[in-house]
């Protein structure tokens, strides 16, 4: 069974198209690469995953369950985590912080008991901090745990992105560019990361960049948007040569470079 | 309780209504001058009505001026509170939260409210004297009207007419600019500062028009128009909500309708509830916000 | 997940990141514990022995202890509003209407069905948090600006319809509430409102440390992020609507018993205005920052705090405290003969200027300026700096 199914989707607002039958699909532990230009629907098709949209036709399935009509909350319980595209992270609190809000699924008191400080709360605040601490060891950012997050730079916070959505308990990632603003080196450290996380954690991971090599050497599957559509899916090599996609997305630089 | 008195009680109202209706209609096209220009809700507005009555007050009652010289006192003193407004809260708030002007604005209404009491505190019972003191009654209906009411509803067709004539005209076409494109307006050379200051100075100019118009209908006291006896700000807001929060033509239509809705409580029938009128504009705001929350009166165009 | 294995899989941050000095390891040494101590003491005298007269060289009079109940009662009334607008970003222009409510229900059980204070109290949070939920479900689609209008629509309608309904309000005349037995004086009035105020401290505190108070923060600064957190946007709005509206009604219920006979014009849109005033100004999200507000505007509304610097400050009588000084000061001068404003008036003329200086100048609020002492209180390094606050943000329109 795949993790996740998208079956022919359409969103559209008002008169526009923006994204028209996509169809696409995760098996478990893959990898799976979005590409496409600005405007070609990538991070709408994420919306419509994690629920903030509501698509106009076709479903969604998290392994094999219809959710295409669940509140976002209820998906992140299920498993599916996101980063988003400029940062999805609450500004005004620390890293630490984020990362506790982050398992707010995870914490096991009721919310009025937390108020009324039941000797249980404690224990599990406890509990949280501790695993948000882990969590930031293990992506080495324990040093800017009592940073807030609006005073750091915004490379260090795709890393801290992707460890507060770690703290939501994901089995299904969904990454909005993490690479943005990287250079090729540190994408490719990334690829590295990503590739360690989907091993440790048991994910299956699906994500948007416009690093091409980056998406090329991790994913196993690549699907390229053009216009809201599916222009070209595959193996990475052969969605790479596509002559389509090298005319739509990669421009002539791209068209060289492949030949 | 028969139709017939019904009826003859719904026609009293609807008059009544309209009259009472068009100071609503004039703190309305305040607001929705700036939240147009500003994107404010300007918890003020109702108080440089106050204000400008305080000031012709002042000067028609206590210094003996001409009634002509008091009222052009007193929207001075509403257009210098609008300017002050723009210049020392609403300005140095551009880049915060809407939220956060609006506390501003409330702000202003309250220290406002402040210096009418503390100004005015030895001056137990103010009346501001009316225009006209003649009353009829309209025929048929039976409603009572007082010439001041009929006058009131003049001026608020002048306003109106005025004002659409003054957005056509070129700068009004530049504050209409400015407003929906601050940064290629500031290019092509029109000042968006100076297109801030202008239309709050025209939405202070309307709150004392309401305000010096609406005062000799009763005693007035401090922060008459905000939460005195001629609370005009919550049923200004309704009429700008009717509005869309953006026609200007919404907005007088608004008001007068907002106007008769609040006369209903006046009728025999609702009157085992007290605070009847009150009930009723907390049930058609919910109303329009929660089915209508675009707005009714929005029309073709924002233009006038 | 189970088990985090902790093999470094990434590499360490290269990036040049200034990483704030870390405060830990920091311990005053015995003089610093000793000025701490003191401190600590003249505080607990100021709110604990002062008013009621103990090892106190002032004399506080019957009229004077019950305008400091009402400063307390009118702090946890803050801290009610400061849930709202604070943490969950919603503002309430009817905040009135929810400490009303309070008080009525208050003074129904406790003089129409003839049950005890302490039932009562409990009625009134239920009351409080229950009208508060429901006008939160009813305009949670609404946000922001018109969310404002709803409550000032509220507002006017709870003070001219519900508490014009003469059976249960008793009308003009009010309604009496008579205060609990062993509480009946001023004096242990004041410390049974200190006792709720304690408690609500206590209950805001556990509130902004754990879950829910976490998930206000991040709803309140980004619902999207929020909801991809897990965290469902509208059950904690209601719970902040539920937590501030109990908060008031604890405030109504022992307003409606400080004053005995509670009238409805009490809670009319100034009293709001007035609310939005001390959050504001104390420093929203700064609980003692709002405490200290919200008995500022108090003492300054009922013109204890005017009189205290207008009497001389050689006498015992808290009436003329801060006479003296005044007179050095000039601060009676400047109030009544230089400005001409009658002390009753100041309030109302400092209070707006002063929320006007909080938005535009020092957002922090009065939490700012004593969150220095407040952290050096409590035994950290005195940092003129700590606790800056760049902006305030009530609340970012959703549209």
């Amino acid at each position: 069974m795949s993790v996740l199914e998208v079956d022919s989707l359409s969103i559209h607002f008002g008169g526009i198209k923006a994204l028209q039958d996509v169809s696409l699909r995760a098996g478990e532990w893959e990898i799976v690469g979005i590409i496409g230009p600005n405007g070609a629907g990538k991070t709408t098709l994420f919306n419509c995953i994690t629920g903030f949209y509501e698509p106009t036709h076709g479903k969604v399935r998290y392994r094999g369950r219809d959710i295409s009509r669940m509140p976002v909350h209820q998906r992140t319980a299920l498993g599916i985590g996101r980063t988003f595209q400029n940062v999805g992270l609450v500004k005004a609190t620390t890293v630490l912080e984020n990362l506790m809000t982050a398992q707010h699924l995870q914490v096991e008191y009721d919310p009025w008991l937390g108020i009324a400080g039941s000797p249980s709360s404690f224990a599990e605040e406890r509990r949280v901090r501790e695993r948000g601490d882990l969590i930031l060891d293990l992506l080495n950012l324990d040093a800017v745990a009592h940073e807030r997050v609006a005073d750091l730079p915004y490379g260090l916070l795709k890393r801290v992105e992707i460890a507060a959505v770690l703290a939501t308990d994901p089995d299904l990632l969904l990454l909005d560019e993490p690479g943005s603003g990287m250079g090729p080196e540190e994408a490719h450290e990334l690829g590295d990361t990503l590739l360690a996380l989907r091993k440790q954690f048991g994910l299956t991971i699906v994500m948007i960049d416009h690093h091409v090599p980056l998406v090329t050497r991790v994913s196993d599957y690549v699907y390229c948007l053009n216009f809201g559509e599916v222009l070209a899916q595959g193996n990475p090599d052969v969605v790479r040569s596509h002559p389509e996609v090298v005319r739509a997305y990669m421009g002539e630089d791209a068209a060289t470079e492949v030949a | 309780m028969n139709v017939g008195q019904l009826l003859t009680e719904l026609g009293i109202a609807v008059v009544t209504g309209v009259l009472q209706g068009s100071v609503y209609a004039l703190v309305a096209l305040g607001i929705v001058l700036v939240y147009r220009g500003s994107g404010v809700f300007n918890f003020a507005q109702a108080e440089f009505g106050t204000v400008g009555l305080f000031a012709a007050y002042a000067a028609v009652v206590l210094w003996g001026w001409s009634y002509p010289a008091g009222v052009a006192f007193g929207l001075g003193a509403a257009l210098a509170m609008g300017l002050l407004t723009e210049r020392l809260v609403v300005h140095p708030l551009r880049n915060a939260s809407r939220v956060t002007v609006l506390v501003g604005t409330a702000g202003v209404a309250l220290a406002a409210v402040g210096v009418q009491f503390w100004r005015f505190n030895e001056t137990p019972i103010m009346t501001m004297p009316k225009i006209d003191d003649g009353f009829f009654v309209v025929p048929v209906i039976g409603a009572p009207v007082t010439v001041q009411q009929l006058i009131t509803v003049g001026v608020l067709g002048v306003v109106s007419v005025g004002l659409a004539l003054f957005f056509r005209s070129p700068s009004g076409l530049a504050i209409q600019a400015a407003q929906q494109e601050p940064v290629a307006s500031e290019l092509v050379g029109i000042s968006v500062r100076r297109v801030s200051m202008l239309t709050w100075g025209i939405a202070a100019l309307l709150g004392g028009i309401a305000g010096i118009l609406s005062g000799p209908y009763t005693t007035f006291t401090a922060g008459f128009l905000t939460f005195g006896a001629g609370r005009a700000l919550l049923p200004g807001f309704m009429a700008a909500v009717l509005a869309g929060m953006k026609s200007m033509p919404g907005a007088v239509l608004g008001g007068l309708v907002v106007g008769v809705v609040e006369q209903l409580g006046t009728l025999t029938v609702m009157s085992h509830v007290p605070g009847a009128r009150a009930m009723l504009l907390f049930a058609f705001l919910l109303g329009i916000l929660l089915l209508r929350p675009q707005g009714i009166f929005v029309g073709r165009t924002a233009t006038a | 997940m189970t088990a985090i294995d902790t093999t470094t899989v990434l590499p360490a941050i290269d990036e040049e990141v200034t990483v704030s000095e870390p405060d830990v390891g920091f311990r005053p040494g015995r003089a610093g514990w000793v000025g701490r101590g003191l401190v600590w003491a003249l505080l607990a005298w100021l709110v604990l022995a002062l008013p009621v007269n103990w090892f106190s060289p002032f004399h506080v009079g019957v009229a004077d202890i019950d305008v400091l109940s009402l400063a307390v009662i009118y702090a946890i009334g803050g801290l009610s509003l400061n849930v709202l607008l604070g943490y969950a970003g919603q503002i309430s222009l009817g905040h009135q209407a929810f400490v009303g409510l309070g008080a009525f229900a208050s003074a129904y059980v406790v003089t129409n069905l003839q049950l005890g204070f302490w039932l009562a109290v409990a009625v009134a949070a239920a009351f409080g948090a229950a009208q508060a939920t429901v006008l939160g479900a009813v305009s949670l689609r609404l946000t922001g600006l018109y969310f404002a209008l709803v409550t000032l629509a509220y507002g006017t309608f709870a003070e001219e319809t519900l508490f014009g309904i003469a059976a249960i309000t008793g009308g003009e005349g009010g309604k009496p509430a008579a205060r609990p037995v062993g509480f009946e004086d001023g004096y242990s009035y004041y410390f049974l409102c200190l006792g709720f105020l304690a408690v609500i401290l206590w209950l805001d505190r556990r509130l902004t440390r754990t879950k829910a108070g976490r998930a206000l923060a991040a709803l309140r600064e980004n619902p999207r992020v929020a909801a991809s957190y897990g965290i469902n946007v509208k059950a904690y709005t209601l719970l902040a609507f539920a937590v501030s509206g109990m908060f008031a009604g604890v405030a109504g219920s022992l307003m409606a018993h400080h004053d005995e006979v509670i009238v409805g014009s009490t809670f009319d849109f100034q009293l709001a205005l007035l609310f939005i005033l001390m959050t504001v100004v104390g420093g929203l999200r700064d609980r003692v920052g709002v405490v200290i507000g919200s008995a500022f505007f108090a003492l300054l509304q009922e013109k204890l705090l005017v009189n205290a610097v207008g009497g001389v400050f050689g006498s015992l009588h808290l009436d003329d405290f801060f006479g003296l000084l005044g007179e050095l000061l000039h601060v009676d001068g400047i109030f009544a003969s230089g400005l001409g404003i009658p002390a009753e008036f100041v309030g109302l003329i400092v209070g707006p200027i002063l929320l006007l200086l909080t938005l535009t100048k020092y957002p922090g609020g009065i939490g700012q300026q004593v969150a220095p002492i407040r952290l050096w209180l409590t035994g950290h390094r005195f940092d003129r700096h700590a606790g800056a606050v760049t902006e305030v943000e009530v609340n970012d329109v959703r549209a």
